[in-house]
């Protein structure tokens, strides 16, 4: 059997480690080092150099960039403030977006994986077919649907009018549908990429499971909940983290398909923070939000690894 | 800090004219122990390269500015001009750094938003001797644009061109609704006349945005039209929520809620609607003057109509600026001067790309317009245009009148209300730029 075949492979590997281990761990951060640099320069110091930043008035281009203390982060928490109403605006708007976005970026590439997983003719052509949006930019994307999405000339809103359906729906102006359109469009642009590790994480999947469950009389259905979602819960863990991560950082899309409107309803908070710090030179106040969203992110990466965890054990 | 300002006011006193009482205080060159040589406006010091930086990558310029800068290079043995275009957006990033590392250009050209943002970060430097030497006036250009680059009592630019909103028509469309193409309307009466008879002939005559590019340009000109204006003199207070602002955001939204033109129009909705043929009317500006797909259909651009009780119209204006690289040399600075001067005087070419040049003298040479005729109402609307803001960190004021245009026009709020609640946030931007930028 196949795992039988697997198991003296573990005991060699960690048994051959004793004597050559110090010249092994040596080697290994050898080949880490190049990327640990990069991480250290471009991510940690930075990471580091923005908390400072973050408790100053810092416009990059005046020479003096006073010392203000926690205002920043105060100000964010202050109702009636400058940066209060629109931050928590703009959290509120990315939320909506994650809360909306997630849980289609999980479920339609797991439906698509578990398709395309099938033995079925051009599997390959429709993997591409899935995947290709994904390589596109947001520029490109954005350009495309706006087209497609405008409320008076786009070319959606001609075919609902052509099978007698509501014509006029403002997709890229006006809310709920703002909404709709960011969704969608991002769905069908990043759906590929998750579908291609999920099918990923079904090849590692023993098909003897498979064959073990038919002998005990299970269905189909019963397959996939008892021996495909389990089978795929590290590989689930881990698209469900960076689908969460994406979707909160989004800003291309509102950047480019509802600039933010109506009024600043579908601004993101990442669009905002840009704003205030590239656009109006105020660093330190921009720097203080990420801090902020960092905080919020950071809550729901550890409660979500904790509850696939608990799944697991 | 003290420094700073010792060495700010030190470049000050360097620039042209007084440099050469500074004598042997050398510049980067190495070169400049003579002073500095501009007499008449043509410089006349040792060989120098001088970089320029520019955002234009779109539509003539690409073509056009080589060749000028070729001709210009071949006429001074002494200077050398380096054309860098790129991204307006990547000029705004990079120049600030580049700057203070003293490796900007020696020229480029701004934005009039910018300016004052440039002037109160020390990026630029005057030009009062500049401007004295190449004995530029006021009445050179359009006026108010002057104007528009004098920043704490001092003028940091020189006007290169101006871009105002103008009303434009299918005439194809007017003449199926029985409107005459020859008298388009001219103020209140007759351009609600013509939507009346559009919208009788099923056609919704001006599709109201709100966005930037172009419900906030026509916002702003009916705003200046009702006798408003965005700020208050010493930009401490947004004003744009004042009666004025009212009845200018009232009269956009009326034209939705009575049917002129349709909800919820998309960016560029309005102009492309136009082009398909869809609507009469778009205020738009003078730079769709140059857009290709218009070439497929019968239009004409006139004078925004007066619908307030005043004539007024909102323009935008690009600027010479000289940059305060750290260590700048004189020279450079003085082959520039020579350069915007040429330039300027060589400028009429610049309508091809859909923008007027600033310079009176050569935009009303009757030879302009008898080869780009459809400039012609934007060229008579220069007499009462208004141009932008000066005051540092405006842009993110600015930004907040669009929000309220925007809210407006979707019906999301009143129209007081909108303006209200912008002109509210935008003080507290007003309020903490005084206090960053100080004036």
């Amino acid at each position: 059997m196949a795992s039988t075949s697997l198991a003296p492979v573990v005991p060699r590997s960690t048994s051959s480690g004793g004597p050559g281990r110090g010249r092994k761990t040596g080697t290994a951060y050898l080949f880490l080092a190049p990327f640990l640099i990069l991480f250290c320069v471009f991510v940690l110091a930075p990471a580091i150099y923005g908390i400072w930043i973050s408790l100053h008035i810092w416009n990059p281009l005046l020479p003096l960039k006073p010392f203000s203390g926690i205002d920043n982060y105060v100000d964010l928490f202050t109702p009636g403030s400058l940066t209060f109403g629109d931050f928590w605006e703009s959290m509120t708007a990315t939320g909506i977006f994650t809360v909306a976005s997630v849980p289609f970026l999980l479920v339609i590439p797991l439906l698509i994986a578990v398709m395309l997983n099938q033995k079925i003719r051009g599997g390959t052509i429709f993997r591409g077919i899935f995947f290709a949006p994904y390589v596109l930019g947001v520029a490109v994307i954005g350009v495309i649907w706006q087209y497609l999405l405008d409320p008076q000339l786009g070319v959606v809103n001609h075919v609902l009018e052509l099978f007698g359906l509501p014509s006029r729906i403002p997709w890229t102006v006006d809310v709920p549908w703002a909404w709709v359109s960011l969704v969608g469009v991002t769905v069908w642009w990043t759906m590929g990429f998750n579908t291609v590790i999920l099918l990923a994480g079904l090849k590692g999947i023993n098909a003897e499971l498979y064959d073990a469950a038919s002998v005990d009389g299970a269905g189909a259905m019963r397959k996939f909940f008892s021996v495909t979602l389990p089978g795929l819960r590290p590989v689930m863990a881990f698209v469900t983290t960076v689908t969460i991560l994406a979707s909160a950082n989004m800003f291309g899309q509102s950047y480019l398909l509802t600039n933010g409107h109506p009024g600043t309803t579908t601004r993101s908070v990442i669009m905002y923070i840009a704003d205030q710090g590239l656009a109006q030179n105020q660093m330190g106040a921009a720097a203080a939000m990420s801090y902020v969203l960092f905080a919020f992110l950071a809550v729901i990466s550890i409660v979500n690894f904790r509850l696939q965890r608990e799944k697991t054990e | 800090m003290k420094r700073r300002t010792g060495k700010r006011a030190l470049a000050a006193a360097l620039a042209i004219g007084v440099g050469a009482a500074l004598v042997g205080c050398s510049g980067g060159g190495g070169s400049a122990d003579k002073g500095v040589s501009l007499e008449g406006g043509e410089y006349s010091g040792p060989d120098v390269t001088i970089s320029f930086w520019n955002g234009w990558t779109g539509g003539a310029a690409p073509v056009l500015v080589p060749k000028l800068i070729k001709q210009f290079n071949d006429e001074h043995k002494n200077i050398t001009v380096k054309d860098v275009p790129m991204e307006w957006a990547d000029i705004s990033a990079k120049m600030p750094l580049a700057i203070k590392a003293g490796k900007g250009p020696d020229v480029s050209v701004a934005h009039g938003d910018d300016l004052a943002t440039y002037a109160a970060q020390g990026l630029v430097l005057p030009v009062d001797d500049i401007v004295k030497t190449l004995g530029y006036k006021a009445e050179d250009f359009p006026s108010g644009l002057f104007d528009a680059s004098v920043y704490n009592g001092s003028q940091y630019a020189i006007p290169w061109s101006v871009t105002p909103l103008g009303l434009y028509a299918n005439t194809t469309v007017l003449k199926e609704a029985g409107l005459d193409p020859e008298n388009l309307p001219t103020d209140k009466d007759s351009y609600l006349k013509a939507l009346d008879k559009l919208k009788a002939a099923g056609v919704q005559g001006e599709w109201v945005d709100g966005y930037v590019f172009t419900g906030t340009f026509e916002f702003e000109s009916l705003l200046w039209q009702f006798g408003g204006d965005l700020y208050n003199e010493d930009v401490s207070k947004a004003t744009f929520n004042s009666d004025a602002g009212v009845q200018a955001l009232t009269w956009m939204v009326d034209l939705v809620k009575k049917g002129y033109s349709p909800k919820n129009v998309a960016q560029d909705g309005n102009i492309n609607a136009l082009i398909g043929g869809k609507t009469a009317f778009n205020w738009n500006g003078v730079w769709q003057t140059t857009n290709a797909a218009l070439d497929k259909i019968e239009w004409k651009a006139a004078v925004v109509p007066q619908i307030g009780t005043e004539k007024a119209v909102w323009s935008s204006s690009t600027h010479w600026i000289f940059l305060n690289n750290k260590g700048q040399d004189k020279n450079k600075t003085a082959a520039a001067a020579t350069f915007v001067k040429w330039m300027n005087d060589n400028s009429s070419g610049w309508a091809a790309t859909g923008e007027l040049p600033a310079k009176n003298s050569v935009r009303e040479d009757p030879a302009l317009l008898k080869q780009y005729p459809n400039l012609e109402p934007f060229m008579k609307e220069l007499e009462y245009a208004h141009y932008e803001t000066v005051s540092p960190g405006i842009n993110g004021a600015n930004a907040l009148i669009t929000t309220a245009v925007n809210e407006a026009v979707l019906l999301k709020k009143s129209p007081k209300q909108a303006l209200d609640d912008a002109a509210a946030q935008a003080d507290k931007i007003l309020q903490q730029n005084k206090k960053q930028y100080g004036g």
